[in-house]
């Protein structure tokens, strides 16, 4: 009997929920919580430690029935595309605990409580093996994001909560339904492994494809059920929008990695001109909207919507470039785009504005902020150097050769990300001083360069060095194109 | 008819002569109980429950028909006894200090919820459609009355009367029924009634008959288009009553429902499709309807049509697995129902009704631990996992999908995300509003003990519904 790895870095955040709840001093309960989120961090490196980048195979299983009259199991285990999501959400996790450090100054333990529940649902979702547990995570995550959100949020975090909500739940009910027309099928069982070795009718493949589509563009999210995502990032506490943008989303994309493709192969083949299509869309509208905002928040937000969209646009170009190039692309948005939350969450904690047109000038008052902020802009718009220079490039070359028009579509988006991303900069950082003359801005302290540094130093290691990443999900996304395609074809 | 025989009969039916002997004790005793000692009226009732539930569990092992084929004892009966018990006893513990409060803690409250026990344990064990007159009418007698029990308040009266008028006519639309049956048929016997339609055409007139039947059953689950009464009824009666009739009543009527559609006679009459219809009229009517309520009775009141709309569902699905999730259902439904009205019963304190949503704003600011337990309970009404709430619904969704009813289990999940809307609203208005007051929670020891014990079940049924389950569908299966 070895050790149960995967259970043990799902469930080590409940343990510190439920260590939390016994707190009374504020300060205890934010040390507890960081120490619990750096022993799961830590649990998730041994995990990649002693991961086998040659097979395909999953590892670290665990499984034992849990509901036996339905054919449902507790089944845990990772392969190449999920490994890099649990490093990804611990160290987010991490990082959330740190930017709420002052920030939530109320409610402190009830927050932490939600903020440790959500990294262990999240967890859950990424390496669950059966259906049924898949989906207990999946949407158990909406009770912990609804009170971060309506609890700690902006002005109007209820309106937002709820839209964030509804929004998700209509979309993942159609996905239960899916799920148990897919049991039947399948012979019965939630078996995710299992259901993939079926071989389904192509009508059912395609019904079930649009009851998958819904439930994960929702979450991703495309265009045009994107709508929730501006209001629930503007109003979300930085952490609360450090972990959609970071982990949430990621949950769309790695559910078409997961489900869609290997389960449908037939029907994601023949849909996927049409969701080539939706993702160069998303691209585009969200980097024009992006464009016109003045919000940095919003700003960001748009720009996740656009940035999600070559991560579909590299899933369903279907060749080994692309979706690779995704894979890589959703763990650099993360970095990237979670590090930029991070960065207007601290400016608004220190000025309270998120207009851009209030600043101007922040070079001269926080130097080592702006050089940062520089840094994940320039990673942002997939400067070579940066890690998404790598992910974008592969998903690019990836996107071409499937479809032309997605991929010009792709390279117009990209430019639009340098206009947005460098007209940012250019306001807030460059420029006459305005908001820095009224108040007083401290540069980055102790605790935000702690939840700087990592990401800082992901951002470029990825981009001068993709080659362990790659090599992590190489072996299950070759074997992914083989379950599509067939064998002998997979290139 | 020898006397070892009807030594057996009377074995058969021993949990409901406990409950009957018990209760005619109590009311010639009770009168004799001094003012102030009112507890021993409770402690003396919960024991008669816990030793029918006892002689229950004694005779579960077999299939025991008694009476001539009037009523039978089997392992389907004796789960729906087993909920019975849960909510009475469940809510003789919120009575306590709720009774002491609105004054009416008196014997006759005790018996009458006894004989509303005993009616709904003939319901469930009745195999003929005479037996089960005798036992629904048993408990909607011993209803009518407790819901008039707050005698100065009109809201109450009114509730009462409302019940009475429709209840008798919707009985006697059941009678009529009945009496259609045994013209045609000759029997009132569930399984001969069966036997003496097979083989030959249906006659047009038995779909009428069992219209009828239909008709006077789904106004005691409340189900549309005889769910008039139940919001009213459910704001003016008692709110300990409200919470037992939400739960007991209403499994009741799906145990006669599940005993009388999946006959094989009905199942001939092709009435399924008039089912359907009743479970997606039931269940929109009443996520829409409660969309727009200030009164946290009434929500309730139109959120039980909801969920007696999406159990509808099961009964649709048909087939051990249809059963088998109604059944469980139900089960899970009386723990989180009761759960939440325990929570609304304990904010009735001194002159503080607590009713109204918003007098729960920013509740959580002051009793956190309780807040914790109303939005476990909200969000298991809502169908969120980990909680009960979620697996009731996927059992349901299976069994449709499971006989090929697709697209009615889409619409029944659609139908459940508006209802999640008002559950979270309330979570909003207990989480995101600021205090208006301070809270003085009736919290007795008894209500503690209530919602601590819901709250394990929420929770735990949802983390661990395997035995839960099995239980279910042996039930059904078995019976």
């Amino acid at each position: 009997m070895s050790i149960p790895l995967l259970s043990l870095i799902v469930f080590v955040p409940v343990a510190g929920a439920a260590v939390l709840v016994f707190m009374r001093s504020d300060d205890a309960v934010r040390w507890t919580a960081l120490g619990f989120g750096i022993v799961d961090l830590a649990l998730c490196i041994v995990m990649l430690a002693g991961f086998d980048t040659t097979t395909h195979e999953m590892q670290f299983v665990e499984s034992r029935p849990w509901v036996a009259a339905l054919g449902i199991a507790y089944a845990l285990g990772v392969d190449g595309i999920s490994a890099l999501f649990l490093f990804l959400t611990a160290l987010l996790g991490l990082i959330s605990v740190l930017a709420s450090w002052v920030a939530i100054d109320r409610k402190v333990k009830e927050f932490m409580v939600s903020l440790l529940v959500m990294q262990a649902l999240m967890l859950g979702v990424f390496c669950a093996l059966d259906l049924f547990l898949f989906y207990v995570f999946w949407e158990a995550m909406l009770i912990p994001m609804y009170l971060i959100i309506g609890v700690w949020g902006g002005e109007g975090r209820v309106y937002a909560a709820f839209k964030f909500f509804l929004y998700t739940l209509a979309g993942s009910i159609l996905f239960l339904i899916g799920v148990i027309v897919l049991y039947f099928q399948g012979g019965e069982t939630f078996d995710i492994l299992a259901l993939t070795a079926q071989d389904l009718p192509f009508g059912v493949q395609s019904w079930l494809f649009f009851a998958f589509l819904v439930a994960f563009a929702v979450k991703v999210p495309m265009v045009p059920v994107h709508t929730w995502l501006p209001d629930a990032h503007v109003q979300a506490p930085t952490a609360g929008s450090i972990i959609l943008a970071g982990v949430l989303l990621k949950m769309g994309a790695y559910g078409f990695l997961r489900f869609s493709l290997p389960m449908l192969p037939e029907a994601s083949l023949y849909y996927s001109t049409l969701m080539l299509l939706l993702s160069a869309l998303a691209i585009v509208y969200g980097g024009l909207l992006a464009l016109a905002q003045d919000d940095l928040k919003k700003l960001v937000a748009y720009s996740s919507i656009s940035h999600m969209g070559f991560v579909t646009l590299g899933i369903f170009a279907l060749n080994l470039r692309g979706l690779e190039g995704s894979i890589l692309q959703m763990f650099n948005h993360g970095i990237t785009t979670g590090a930029l939350f991070l960065f207007v969450g601290l400016i608004y904690e220190r000025t309270h504005t998120r207009s851009i047109a209030n600043y101007g000038g922040l070079m001269k008052a926080a130097p080592i902020y702006t050089a940062f902020l520089a840094l994940f802009t320039l990673s942002s718009m997939a400067l070579p150097g940066t890690n998404a220079f790598v992910g974008e490039l592969l998903v690019l070359s990836g996107g071409f050769a499937a479809n032309l028009a997605a991929g010009t579509a792709a390279v117009v988006g990209a430019l639009l990300s340098a206009a947005y991303l460098l007209g940012m900069y250019g306001k807030v950082a460059l420029g006459p001083p305005s908001v820095s003359a009224k108040y007083k801005i401290h540069d980055v302290n102790g605790r935000e360069m702690a939840a700087i540094l990592p990401l800082a130093i992901f951002v470029l290691w990825v981009g001068l060095y993709p080659r362990p990443f790659l090599g992590i999900i190489d072996a299950s996304v070759r074997n992914l194109l083989v379950q599509v395609h067939g064998e002998g074809i997979g290139q | 008819m020898t006397a070892v025989a009807l030594l057996q009969w009377v074995l058969a039916s021993v949990p409901e002569i406990i409950v009957v002997t018990g209760a005619c004790i109590l009311l010639i005793v009770g009168e004799l109980v001094r003012k102030g000692r009112d507890e021993l009226l409770l402690w003396a009732s919960v024991a008669i429950v816990l030793l029918a539930a006892v002689a229950t569990l004694m005779l579960a092992g077999e299939i025991r028909p008694a009476y001539a084929g009037m009523f039978i004892s089997d392992s389907f009966a004796v789960f729906f006894k087993l909920v019975f018990y849960l909510a009475t006893v469940l809510t003789f513990f919120l009575s306590r200090k709720y009774a002491e409060i609105e004054g009416i803690g008196r014997s006759e409250y005790y018996v009458l919820l006894l004989f509303a026990l005993l009616g709904m344990m003939i319901m469930a064990s009745a195999i003929d459609l005479l037996s089960i007159y005798v036992g629904l009418e048993l408990m909607v007698l011993c209803t009518y009355v407790l819901t008039g029990f707050l005698r100065k308040e009109r809201r109450s009266n009114e509730a009462a009367l409302k019940y009475v008028i429709l209840g008798a006519v919707s009985t006697a639309i059941f009678l009529y029924g009945v009496s259609l049956i045994y013209g045609l048929t000759g029997t009132t016997q569930l399984d001969r009634m069966a036997e003496a339609v097979s083989g030959g055409p249906l006659d047009p007139a038995l779909l009428l008959a069992v219209v009828f039947i239909v008709a006077g059953l789904v106004f005691k689950i409340g189900a549309v288009p005889f769910h008039m009464w139940v919001p009213d009824v459910y704001e003016g009666a008692p709110t300990t009553i409200t919470a037992f009739m939400s739960v007991a009543p209403k499994a009741a009527g799906f145990a006669v429902i599940l005993r009388v559609f999946l006959n094989p006679l009905v199942e001939a009459s092709n009435a399924w499709i008039i089912v359907a219809a009743i479970a997606m009229a039931t269940m929109a009517l009443g996520s829409f309807v409660a969309l727009v309520q200030d009164n946290f009775k009434r929500l309730l009141a139109y959120s039980s049509i909801a969920h007696a709309g999406f159990a509808i569902f099961g009964v649709v699905a048909g087939g051990q697995d249809g059963i088998a999730s109604v059944m469980l259902y139900l089960l899970i439904y009386a723990f989180m129902n009761l759960g939440i009205f325990g929570a609304v019963i304990m904010m009735r304190n001194g002159d503080f009704s607590g009713e109204v949503i918003d007098d729960y704003a920013g509740f959580a600011k002051f009793h956190p631990g309780l807040a914790l337990l109303m939005l476990l309970y909200l969000f298991s009404l809502a169908g969120i996992p980990p909680t009960a709430g979620f697996f009731a619904k996927f059992y349901v969704l299976v069994a449709l999908v499971e006989r090929g009813f697709v697209a009615l289990a889409v619409i029944a999940a659609l139908l459940s995300v508006i209802a999640a809307y008002f559950y979270i609203r309330i979570v909003m208005v207990i989480y995101m509003r600021e205090p208006e007051r301070t809270f003085d929670p009736a919290l007795t020891p008894l209500v503690r003990a209530t919602l601590a014990f819901t709250a394990v079940g929420t929770i735990g049924i949802g983390l661990f519904p395997a035995w839960f389950l099995r239980l279910a569908q042996q039930a059904a299966f078995g019976g």
